[in-house]
């Protein structure tokens, strides 16, 4: 009996699962540095995708290659977040209501811009690879895994880029205490500008690569927001492994929930476990503390 | 003598709150000016103002450079070190994190042993987190940070205050020993800490400097006391 159909309900193509996973994921690391990091409520976060998404269907229409399109999507992304991080967010950090109603604007103004350009109608990437493989009667295609493959890779560059760099330390060191951060001889405003930037190129590169797992218009970011926040706040906002984690929960109940029941019924099912997992977070760190806190003694 | 540190009438406050009125003081090469004043006068704000927190009417002058509202990191490097009154470290860093920000592109194994010889107990602990200190300790990294990186001026927020007797007395040791090489602008509520280091005090009242002279002298004549309400 192979794996899926030992899970009885799941069809073959039951990759997607994993596949959707890994968009939560890297979605959700994307909103991790502007809005975990740098406490922006960033509602202009779907629109970084966005603009990733169309920046690949633009390079593909105009040279013919979406790999190329892929590239530049989040290059693209990241520096209009430069941008707007450099001409709008950078005086709004004391002030998260204005800041909140800073991105609004700003996610209307890019959806609305990207209407204009290419109208609402629905725009089509082609799959860069396109074909799948069997195994163990699992249909897994090609473009997806890769899509898992870059997830993976991104969070292990996350990872790298907080504990190794010189530029981690200076953004750990931004995010706890700007102001002891800025007068220890950290240049805080391009730590921000870095992080912000960062943050939008990952949900550009996530527009990019999920391009042609679906149709674009131009409501696409939108579909992303929500999730993304849920993920991020029940992750823990300055964990990476939590928010990992949370992308894994919310991402397979989701995926999950899809083939059995109806995708709305699904995302309310997601929103519940979204809810009770933050209720319940506390309790599990103090129960993980304990745990480690009695394993330490008796080590000793 | 030269002045390290010249400040000239400095404005500054919170918003539209002006805290400090007409600030103007020097500090010679190496010595010791101590800030004294009750508590809300405004002697933090005055280090947060020369530090680049705060935007400031006046001038600064660090050595013969125009550092007048320059950006905190751009003063650092520039040579002007700050030790805050509290919350002087990033908890979940560790000694050593804490003294890589601060040497930045400078040699860190150098710096880390500057900092061991300085304070030993932070080179025994310099893998731990700094929320793993002590209360003392902690002081000791935020005034080994501010001075890992040799600055021309320190500025110290009651680096003494609320740690017991034992590490007081180490704390005074050291900045003793620092002040040899660095002037050193301290806030200080501690007349015989104040005494024992300074060469100089000028005593903030409301927002703006009334008496000034030296230290001995000013308590000589009991000024000190009047004034600090003792």
């Amino acid at each position: 009996m192979t794996f899926s159909a030992a899970l009885g309900f799941l069809p073959t193509d039951s990759f997607n699962v994993v596949a959707l996973i890994a968009v939560f994921v890297l979605v959700a690391v994307g909103l991790h540095f502007t809005f975990g990091l740098l406490d922006v409520v960033n509602l202009a976060h779907g629109e970084f995708l966005l603009i990733g998404a169309y920046t690949t269907y633009q390079v593909h229409d105009t040279t013919g290659s979406v790999v190329l399109g892929m590239v530049l999507g989040p290059l693209v992304a990241a520096l209009v977040g430069l941008v707007i991080e450099r001409g709008v967010l950078r005086f709004l950090y004391d002030r998260p209501l204005d800041s909140l109603l800073a991105t609004f604007g700003l996610a209307v103004i890019i959806r609305q811009t990207v209407q204009l350009i290419y109208s609402a109608n629905p725009r089509l990437v082609p799959d860069p690879i396109g074909g799948s493989f069997t195994i163990a009667g699992l249909n897994v295609p090609w473009w997806r895994l890769i899509v898992v493959a870059i997830a993976v890779a991104v969070v292990a560059l996350v990872a790298t880029l907080f504990s190794k760099t010189r530029f981690g330390l200076e953004a750990q060191a931004t995010v706890r205490n700007a102001t002891l951060a800025e007068t220890s001889g950290v240049s805080t405003a391009a730590v921000r500008a870095w992080l912000f930037a960062i943050g939008a190129g990952i949900a550009g590169l996530a527009g990019s690569v999920l391009a042609p797992l679906n149709t674009l218009d131009p409501q696409y970011g939108l579909l992303f927001l929500v999730n993304s926040f849920l993920v991020v706040i029940l992750g823990g906002k300055a964990s990476l492994r939590g928010l990992v984690i949370a992308a894994v929960v919310l991402g397979g109940s989701l995926a999950i929930l899809q083939f059995v029941i109806s995708t709305v019924i699904a995302q309310i099912v997601v929103l519940v476990i979204a809810v009770g997992g933050v209720r319940v977070r506390p309790i599990l760190t103090q129960l993980i503390a304990e745990h480690r806190e009695r394993r330490a003694v008796s080590i000793e | 003598m030269s002045a390290e540190l010249a400040v000239a009438g400095l404005h500054t406050g919170y918003g539209s709150s002006i805290v400090l009125r007409d600030i103007s003081f020097e500090v010679p090469t190496g010595a010791v000016v101590c800030v004294m004043g009750r508590n809300g006068s405004g002697k933090t704000t005055l280090l947060r103002a020369l530090m680049g927190v705060l935007p400031i009417q006046g001038s600064v002058h660090l050595g013969d450079r125009d550092i007048t509202n320059w950006p905190g990191h751009r003063i650092h490097a520039a040579g002007m070190a700050w030790v805050p009154q509290e919350d002087a470290v990033f908890a979940s860093l560790t000694v050593r994190q804490h003294l890589e920000i601060a040497l930045g592109a400078a040699d860190v194994d150098e710096g880390i042993a500057a900092a061991a010889g300085l304070f030993p107990i932070l080179g025994e602990r310099l893998d731990q987190p700094a929320q793993t200190l002590s209360g003392g300790e902690r002081k000791m990294l935020g005034i080994a940070q501010a001075l890992v990186v040799r600055p021309r001026v320190v500025l110290m927020d009651e680096p003494t205050e609320g740690v017991g007797p034992l590490i007081v007395e180490q704390l005074v040791a050291a900045i003793a020993r620092i002040a040899a090489r660095t002037a050193v602008v301290l806030v200080e509520q501690n007349i015989d800490t104040a005494i024992a280091l300074g060469s100089q005090a000028h005593v903030i009242e409301h927002g703006s400097i009334v008496e000034s002279g030296d230290i001995g002298d000013l308590h000589d004549r009991g000024i000190l006391e009047q004034r600090l309400a003792l």
